[in-house]
């Protein structure tokens, strides 16, 4: 057989193949995607075309004072979720390294369990265990606060709460991917350390840090994306409430386009903190890399 | 070296090793170690895998807990101390090197963890690369490097921090064998400069014969014969290190006593009955007893006379030698060298004799019976 009839059968099992995916990806996320684009230059409502506006969607944003607020919860999330979820993560995958066996599997399942629980679920346990009346954490909040606190309804509490409660729920993935990066570290790197006179300290410092340095950046990177994108929680905790103090971006572009019946308007605003998240990603990942290789 | 300049060197203790053991849990892996390494000398562990040989070298090492016994290294009793503190340098067989260290951060590593001086660090660092030819690597990353140069900046690592004792677990496993004969002369060159205590660790009985001042063989975690490599070869204490010494393996045939004479014993083949061997021992086992007759490969020569009678299938031609393996009439296998290149055995029955003087006499237990 010739070399080009060859290459010609590698191209067509190749097409056959990647075929499947690429029509799903095109109908349910390429085409949706240019229509979000071309929607937010317009007025149109949820259903049904609009007229071209330009970029006045685009421009009303920059003076509206909700999608400002809701910008800023949402940044103010990422400060209260993204560093210290990797820190946490860390710091359990470093006990349970400690683990041997069957009970480093164990303790690494508990760690991993409330990953698996749907977003609905893990806010119904916490806001039965943070209930104003009943909450079995409420003496907790007492002792630190000095009275119980309706924390979702309490304009400083409700962010940091939430964003414990997705630590909570998230925390396992990043520990998995931490422990999956320790393992990666082989063993004598350790015992040469040692021999070279290395404390358990510096053993970290030295070697585990910079060589979980990779892992640390995706981590970093995944988090940032996902508390960007952050949606669930808020509405099913707190409503953006009190006073808008949790109303983030998502929950704004929600209420646009299904509660106000604006797809156009909607629309821009997704396109905002999809620009965010592409900026904001690309940006951290290049700084943690360069670090990485300083 | 000459013996003089070695008996005034062995005067001091290098490394020693009392009643050592070390058990996982009901599993003991070493079973009373009783070992004496002089200063200055370059010993080996031998012994097939599982023996406990790397085991034991990371006990000294500190890498592993002695379950009871006492390390000492020099004047010291370092059974319980810190590996750092022990005053010894390892050579792992996967290299161990900081893979996102430059060469020179690999080897800087422990003077830059003891707070050396900077010009120290730089000119200790330095002097180790000359010697092991790394000063053009010094800036790069381990990934970089040939198998070979990865080897010698473990080796370098080791080095810089001028330990009482290196220790080596298999340092040229991962090599091909061509670097392998070349940085076994290395290492080999290296002892002779540094003059350090050398404790090895291998399987291969080449690098265990051209390098060890003194051999251990280990098996089942005990030392089963220690002693300088040719001694080993010409005297082996028991069945175990008579096989597992010598390339290729001394051939062992199951023999009964058939009587006793002022000049020895005589002993029948299992499988070739019309032969009857004399041996020059001073042992009187039991006429009728069972033994084991070891006769290495190399002891084997042609003859027109009696002898056993061997049907060759393999010939093995290496140009210098050829090995001729076949088997006796009773079935047992039979090994035996030939000097330069023997076409045309292969297929025939060749009769061969044991030199005078080379047969070794085993008793069922393994024990040498000289």
């Amino acid at each position: 057989m010739s070399r080009i009839r060859r290459k010609q059968r590698e191209m067509r099992s190749a097409i056959i193949l990647v075929a499947p995916f690429m029509i799903i990806f095109a109908i349910f996320f390429l085409y949706p995607t240019i229509k979000v684009v071309m929607l937010s230059f317009t007025n149109a409502p949820l259903i049904g075309d609009g007229d071209w506006v330009g970029f006045d969607n685009y421009a009303k944003l920059l003076t509206d004072r909700l999608f400002r607020t809701s910008l800023w919860n949402n940044l103010y999330f990422v400060v209260l979720t993204v560093i210290p979820t990797t820190v946490i993560a860390l710091l359990i995958a470093l006990a349970v390294g400690q683990l041997r066996g069957r009970m480093q599997a164990l303790v690494l399942t508990l760690f991993f369990l409330p990953y698996i629980l749907p977003v609905s679920v893990v806010t119904l346990i916490w806001s039965w265990m943070l209930d104003f009346q009943f909450g079995i954490l409420q003496p907790l909040i007492a002792a630190v606060a000095g009275r119980p606190v309706a924390v979702f309804r309490d304009p400083n509490w409700v962010m940091p709460m939430i964003a414990l409660v997705t630590v909570w729920w998230t925390n396992g993935f990043n520990v998995l991917l931490f422990i999956a990066g320790l393992r990666n570290i082989p063993q004598d790197l350790y015992e040469a350390a040692a021999l070279d006179g290395a404390t358990p300290w510096q053993r970290f410092r030295r070697i585990t840090w910079p060589l979980l340095w990779p892992v640390t950046t995706l981590v970093l990177t995944l988090q940032l994306i996902l508390q960007l994108k952050l949606f669930d929680q808020v509405y099913l905790l707190s409503a953006g409430g009190p006073f808008n103090q949790s109303y983030v971006v998502l929950l704004q572009m929600y209420r646009e386009a299904f509660q106000l019946n604006n797809g156009g308007y909607a629309s821009a605003v997704a396109m905002v903190l999809f620009a965010i998240i592409v900026i904001l990603s690309v940006l951290q990942f290049q700084l943690l890399k360069i670090r990485g290789r300083r | 070296m000459s013996i003089s300049e070695k008996q005034q060197v062995v005067t001091e203790t290098g490394v020693q090793l009392d009643a050592v053991t070390k058990a996982f849990g009901a599993i003991e892996i070493i079973r009373g170690v009783d070992i004496h390494i002089e200063k200055g000398e370059f010993a080996v562990f031998i012994g097939p895998s599982g023996c406990g040989k790397s085991t034991l070298l990371r006990m000294i090492a500190g890498l592993e807990d002695t379950t009871s016994g006492t390390i000492r290294i020099g004047q010291r009793d370092v059974t319980e101390e810190d590996p750092a503190k022990r005053g010894v340098a390892m050579v792992f067989q996967s290299y161990a090197l900081y893979p996102h260290l430059t060469v020179f951060e690999n080897m800087a590593f422990s003077l830059r963890l003891a707070r050396e001086k900077k010009d120290v660090v730089q000119k200790k660092v330095h002097e180790a690369a000359a010697i092991l030819r790394l000063t053009d690597q010094l800036q790069l990353k381990p990934s970089q490097l040939s198998g070979g140069q990865r080897q010698r900046v473990a080796i370098g690592r080791a080095i810089v921090r001028a330990p009482e004792v290196f220790l080596f677990d298999e340092p040229l496993s991962n090599l091909d064998a061509e670097l392998r004969v070349q940085m076994r002369l290395e290492l080999a060159r290296l002892h002779k400069a540094l003059g350090a205590t050398m404790i090895y660790v291998t399987h291969d009985q080449v690098e265990a014969m051209t390098l060890a001042d003194k051999i251990f063989v280990l098996q089942g975690g005990h030392v089963q014969q220690s002693g300088n490599p040719l001694d080993l070869y010409e005297n082996p204490s028991n069945r175990f290190v008579a096989g597992f010494i010598g390339s290729p393996a001394m051939n062992f045939f199951e023999a009964t006593v058939s009587g006793h004479s002022d000049a020895g014993i005589t002993v029948r083949l299992t499988d070739q009955n019309d032969l009857e061997l004399l041996l020059d021992v001073s042992a009187r086992p039991s006429v009728g007893s069972g033994v084991t007759v070891g006769i290495r490969p190399e002891h084997l020569a042609l003859t027109d006379g009696p002898g056993l009678r061997v049907a060759v299938d393999v010939a093995e031609e290496l140009g210098g030698v050829s090995y001729q393996h076949g088997a006796l009439e009773g079935g047992g296998a039979v090994v035996f060298q030939q000097d330069g290149i023997r076409h045309g055995m292969r297929g025939t029955v060749q009769t061969v004799t044991p030199q005078p003087g080379r047969i070794y006499l085993f008793a069922s237990s393994g024990e040498r019976l000289r």
